[in-house]
């Protein structure tokens, strides 16, 4: 790579050098060699402005002997009568180097500015993502704390269904930090490029079953209609990464909706594409809300909505982007809103077709 | 084999966590061995030799699948493993290595019960003995190569036998894409998962009474397949 842009430089400086002595020579009878001199000049400074230093260096020795070789009395030779040309050959290489030293501390600024500038969003990043999950965290960790104690410290004086629903809030709400901590390291690892996929034919029925399998009991407050024909073709996925990317526009639909409304999750394909949609009835988003709200910690401010990390829809879309896909949300007509990614379909091959057995003959 | 309580050896180097699974194991009747080490583990699993393993894969001084395929050079016993969702591949591993299924953390512990209950009945049972599978709306003789849907014989092809009887032996159990194509396609057929998807769907629908909420053909995302009998 380097090495091509090197080469490219060496060429341009050859290039430049000839339009220098084309333009030179046009102009040379009317103006003098002072004059002249000043258009191989802007050569040397151009390159050196453009290129690296070794292209402006070269352009600058090039200039300098067809200047000297067609224009210097003796014309047609590389002597120098007079002196004083020698001096105006140094001036340009040391305009050559000037100028690319000078090129190159600013480009060095700005790339540090530039390092500089990533770092203050990177931790910008890192203390939103604290906050949220302080934020998220809390209230799940006081009923664990709260109701933990009182079954340590009291148990004895409550009966046996007060004990039960104390040990199942502390059971609920464990599992829903774990499912918080989760994605956090999920975002984590598909930020720093350490998900590796490994991709294998898969039914996307298969994948629905399973995301609705795991969310069954989030679900369960919500009216979910599965509209999935298991004869869909075949798509080549990381099937625990898409299954990921599915349940958490499941999760998205059931947090951000009222209770008893509809969630529709279909799939069908399209244009050699899957697409993934899932729809629900908890009101349109807003314009800006449609293009902003599978960014990383956005969190669209809903009524009786609970709160997320704001992770579930990046992550989403991260895994999605992973197969070459595309995720994006949309208001759909009779206030619905449709939270979509689409996955390329690519041709399985083939098994060879075999007969049914005739069963009797073994 | 102690029949009425059973024991169970639980290699772990989480204290808590196996404070927890003591507590709750022994409260179902399982006798418990700790070990807190791989190394631990594997001298356990000599010494007291258990019913079952419970082994984790993230274990500080040796690797879960090392202790596992210890096990396995001397015993069939079952074992179940504890993965975290973070180490899908060392789940597979895990697998190739000797494991018979796995819950994944953070677990219920009817989950993890459901799991020992199935490893222990199969290590009771010699694993050619069942030759009758029976779902919900079919009657599938292994042997005799028949099959009867709500009483009407149906036929199956040869591949589709081949692969009820895989799943057969390792009824209630987990079994991995790759096991599945090399007993049930051959050794050169291991990435060839898409045969797999196609006959597991046929199988599908001709034996399940809903092909699209499958009760007994039940998918294992991203590690294989499982066969459940009848309840």
């Amino acid at each position: 790579m380097l090495e091509r842009r090197s080469w490219l430089g060496y060429g341009w400086a050859l290039s430049i050098a000839m339009a220098c002595t084309v333009i030179a020579w046009a102009l040379s009878p009317p103006f003098n060699l002072v004059n002249v001199v000043m258009v191989y000049m802007l050569g040397v400074v151009f390159m050196a402005l453009r290129h690296e230093r070794g292209a402006a260096v070269l352009t600058a020795m090039l200039c300098i002997a067809t200047f000297d070789y067609l224009f210097v009395p003796p014309r047609g030779s590389f002597t120098v009568e007079d002196a004083q040309y020698l001096f105006t050959f140094l001036i340009m290489v040391v305009v050559a180097l000037t100028i690319s030293h000078l090129v190159r501390s600013v480009r060095a600024q700005a790339r540090a500015q530039a390092a500089l500038a990533l770092e203050a969003e990177t931790e910008r990043i890192r203390n939103a993502l604290l906050a949220s999950i302080s934020h998220d965290l809390r209230t799940p960790l006081a009923v664990i704390v709260g109701a933990s104690s009182s079954l340590v410290e009291s148990g004895e004086r409550f009966d046996a269904s007060e004990r039960q629903a104390l040990a199942r809030s502390v059971y609920e709400q464990s599992r829903d930090i774990s499912e918080r901590v989760v994605k956090i390291l999920e975002m984590t690892r598909l930020e720093a490029g350490g998900l590796a996929i490994e991709r294998d034919w898969c039914p996307p029925s298969d994948i629905a079953h399973a995301a609705v399998t795991r969310l069954r009991e989030r679900m369960a407050s919500h009216r979910l209609i599965v509209s999935v024909p298991d004869d869909l073709p075949l798509i080549r996925v990381d099937a625990g990464l898409i299954e990921q990317a599915l349940s958490n526009l499941l999760e998205n639909a059931a947090k951000h909706t009222p209770p008893g409304t509809v969630v529709n999750l279909r799939m069908q394909p399209r244009d050699r594409e899957l697409l993934v949609s899932v729809e629900d009835f908890g009101g349109a988003l807003k314009h800006a809300d449609v293009d902003r709200i599978f960014a990383k910690f956005s969190r669209v401010k809903s009524e009786g909505g609970t709160g997320g990390v704001g992770l579930g829809l990046a992550i989403c879309r991260a895994i999605v982007q992973l197969h070459g896909g595309r995720a994006w949300a949309e208001n759909l007509s009779g206030g619905a809103t449709a939270f979509r990614f689409v996955l390329p379909l690519e041709e399985p091959p083939t098994p060879p077709v075999e007969a049914t057995a005739d069963t009797r003959d073994d | 084999m102690t029949e009425l309580h059973p024991t169970l050896l639980l290699v772990e180097d989480e204290p808590e966590i196996r404070h927890f699974l003591k507590t709750s194991l022994s409260a179902q009747g399982y006798r418990i061995v700790e070990s807190a080490t791989g190394r631990r583990g594997t001298i356990d699993a000599a010494s007291h030799k258990p019913d079952l393993a419970i082994v984790d894969l993230g274990l500080p001084d040796m690797d879960g699948v090392a202790v596992i395929r210890r096990i396995r050079e001397w015993s069939p016993m079952p074992i179940v493993v504890l993965s975290a969702r973070v180490h899908e591949r060392g789940k597979l591993e895990a697998f190739d290595a000797g494991a018979d299924d796995y819950v994944t953390k953070p677990f219920g512990i009817s989950e993890l019960v459901a799991r020992i209950r199935v490893g222990l009945r199969h290590a009771t049972r010699p694993s050619t003995g069942q030759h009758i599978v029976e779902l919900e709306a079919a009657r599938i003789d292994l042997e005799r190569r028949n099959v009867l849907r709500n009483g009407v014989e149906i036929r199956l092809t040869p591949l589709e036998f081949r692969l009820i009887a895989t799943l057969a032996r390792h009824m209630g159990m987990v079994v991995t894409h790759k096991q599945l194509l090399r007993e049930v396609w051959g050794p050169t057929h291991e990435e060839h998962t898409h045969y797999l998807r196609i006959y597991i769907k046929q199988l599908r629908d001709k034996l399940e009474i809903d092909p699209s909420q499958p009760r007994h053909f039940i998918t294992e995302l991203g590690v294989g397949y499982r066969l459940e009998a009848k309840e």
